[in-house]
């Protein structure tokens, strides 16, 4: 009951910020129902879904301060699961899904308990290397296709599928999409009022003392890194039904990861709104970049040199983000 | 009855060693004041104590259970709390946040834990700072938060750290009087450093006093202040020597 009512409750943020994000909310409910090109859609989904892995990754990233650059690996192992039990058993994306989500806590329980035993850069470095590492088994791995991936034909299936979800029309996926993403909110809105998100952020500022205070340091940060995996696996067995050709390059390769990252690095970390800023301004970016100047030869590229930029922007002007920019303002005006 | 034993303590980095072979109880309802010039090993002995760092040799028990081996959060769990020289829970968080995440120990419902936070900053006299944040308070209040963020997690001994250090004597009065109310109105045992000796005397049932990780005195505040021992230990062999027939 107690949960139900943090997950609800928001009533913490100014009336300002309830506003922006009612508007907003109403703005993705009805995006559909207006013309738009297929370009625009397909962009408002990668926006919700790149929103998903910001939200999982700022639960470890943002609350508890551990620098993660190898999610990618769960988005693999989530569109992975989906796709193989689909195309060989026909195990539909309900089934499919959750099971993913638990292969992926598994796996994240047997890389957390090593490498949260390193701090700081060592450990993003680690979380790299396993994620590159699971990348080039599954490019050899005949099992799942190796690199040529897997491929959902969508012809075996009667499209609108919502068992398998298989559709024809994009909006489906966006509504899809769209529940989760609202979800997601509401379970990031309870997790940063409940015990663990506390503990995280006394964490993330000094493991003494939060040991000190009971906290199993080691323990809440794998407990953590499980949860934003389940995030993470979730959107990447979405991925496998909406793309429907998924290869480990494009899953799991580190440009996923430090994308991932970088929605909540850029947005705020460590606040409830900032991956969603993030993606918002980076995904229409990417989309753009990919379409117009990706296409002109010698161009290819532009967008890492774009994350770069931003990296070093950040860590320059305003560590937590677009959102620490607002919070700083409102802090001065409140003086 | 014994709370805290600490049997033969020996703590060594590399070479040096910061505890030697330190020996003392701490009964049910004391309050002890560990003093000892800079470098004595003070802190590292509370920190021995709480379970940050493995003793080299030796044992610890707080109330008839052996904690020597076990991680600060385990011997947390049983009743031990402590505050840092430096710092609170989280800084980005606000008082009452801070003093929840000590609460959380307890209880995992953020209702309990809000209601029992409060309580505990309006025993500590700190009802009017709730709701800023930690990092935009001056350091004697951040000091009585971390306090008050320890006593969130229900302890029966209570470590404390240089809570008056860089402080004004009105704000030191404050500490004073915060430290007796936890010793005396909510019964719960204290062991605190301190260098200021006002306080220490003044506050302290009992008074310790280490000089290069040993334990050279322990004993009623009053007859610290007269030992031989501690004297030469702060000011030297040559001012007990010229001082001679002052000290007798």
């Amino acid at each position: 009951m107690e949960t139900l009512r943090n997950a609800l409750d928001f009533s913490d943020f100014p009336r300002l910020d309830l506003l922006i994000a009612g508007l907003v909310a109403v703005f993705l409910l009805v995006f559909p129902l207006f013309p738009h090109s297929a370009f625009a859609m397909a962009t408002m989904i990668q926006f919700l879904m790149f929103s998903l892995y910001g939200m999982g990754w700022n639960t470890i990233g943002g609350y508890g301060g551990q620098v993660d650059l190898g999610k990618a690996q769960y988005v693999g192992i989530g569109a992975y699961t989906t796709a193989v039990l689909l195309i060989r058993w026909d195990i539909p994306f309900w089934f499919s899904m959750p099971l993913g989500m638990c292969f992926a806590i598994i796996w994240s329980f047997i890389i957390g308990y090593p490498l949260f035993r390193l701090k700081g850069h060592y450990f993003a470095i680690a979380t790299i290397a396993t994620s590159l590492v699971l990348m080039d088994l599954f490019e050899v791995w005949d099992f799942v296709g190796a690199a040529r991936g897997l491929e959902i034909s969508p012809i075996k299936y009667h499209p609108p599928d919502w068992w398998r979800l298989i559709f024809k029309e994009d909006v489906y996926y966006y509504y899809v999409i769209l529940a989760f993403f609202l979800l997601g909110i509401f379970y990031v809105n309870w997790f940063r009022k409940s015990r663990l998100g506390y503990q995280l952020r006394s964490i993330k500022d000094n493991e003494d003392v939060a040991g000190s205070l009971g906290i199993n340091v080691h323990w809440a940060k794998i407990k953590t890194y499980a949860i934003a995996t389940a995030f993470v696996s979730m959107v990447g067995s979405f991925h496998a039904c909406y793309i429907k050709n998924i290869e480990p390059e494009d899953t799991m390769s580190l440009d996923i990861s430090i994308l991932i990252a970088l929605m909540a690095m850029l947005g705020g970390a460590g606040s409830l709104w900032g991956p969603i800023l993030g993606a918002a301004v980076l995904i229409p970016l990417k989309s753009y970049l990919k379409e117009w100047l990706g296409a002109t030869a010698g161009l290819a590229g532009i967008d890492l040199i774009l994350y770069a930029i931003i990296i070093m922007a950040i860590s320059a002007i305003e560590p937590r983000g677009i959102w620490g920019i607002v919070e700083k303002i409102r802090r001065r005006k409140k003086r | 009855m014994a709370l805290l034993e600490v049997q033969h303590v020996t703590k060594q980095f590399g070479g040096l060693s910061a505890n030697r072979d330190i020996s003392f109880t701490v009964n049910k309802g004391e309050l002890v004041g560990l003093i000892g010039p800079n470098g004595s090993g003070k802190t590292t002995l509370f920190n021995c104590i709480s379970g940050l760092h493995p003793v080299s040799t030796g044992r610890i028990l707080l109330d008839g259970e052996d904690i020597t081996s076990l991680k600060a959060h385990d011997v947390a769990r049983l009743g031990l709390a402590r505050t840092f020289q430096v710092y609170v829970a989280a800084g980005d968080l606000t008082v009452i946040e801070n003093v929840m995440v000590g609460c959380f120990m307890r209880t995992r419902s953020r209702v309990r834990a809000r209601a029992r936070a409060g309580e505990i900053l309006a025993e500590l006299n700190l009802q009017e700072v709730v709701e800023s944040l930690v990092s935009e308070l001056p350091v004697a209040a951040q000091k009585r938060v971390t306090m008050a963020t320890a006593l969130g997690s229900d302890p029966k001994l209570l470590l404390l750290d240089e809570v008056a250090a860089g402080l004004n004597p009105s704000e030191i009065e404050d500490i004073m009087k915060n430290i007796r109310h936890i010793h005396n109105d909510l019964g719960i045992t204290v062991m605190l450093i301190e260098h200021v000796m006002e306080l220490v005397m003044k506050v302290s049932n009992r008074v310790m006093v280490l000089d290069y990780g040993r334990k050279i005195a322990d004993g009623d505040p009053e007859s610290i202040a007269r030992d031989r021992n501690v004297i030469k230990a702060y000011l030297g062999e040559r001012f007990v020597r010229e001082h001679e027939e002052a000290l007798v």
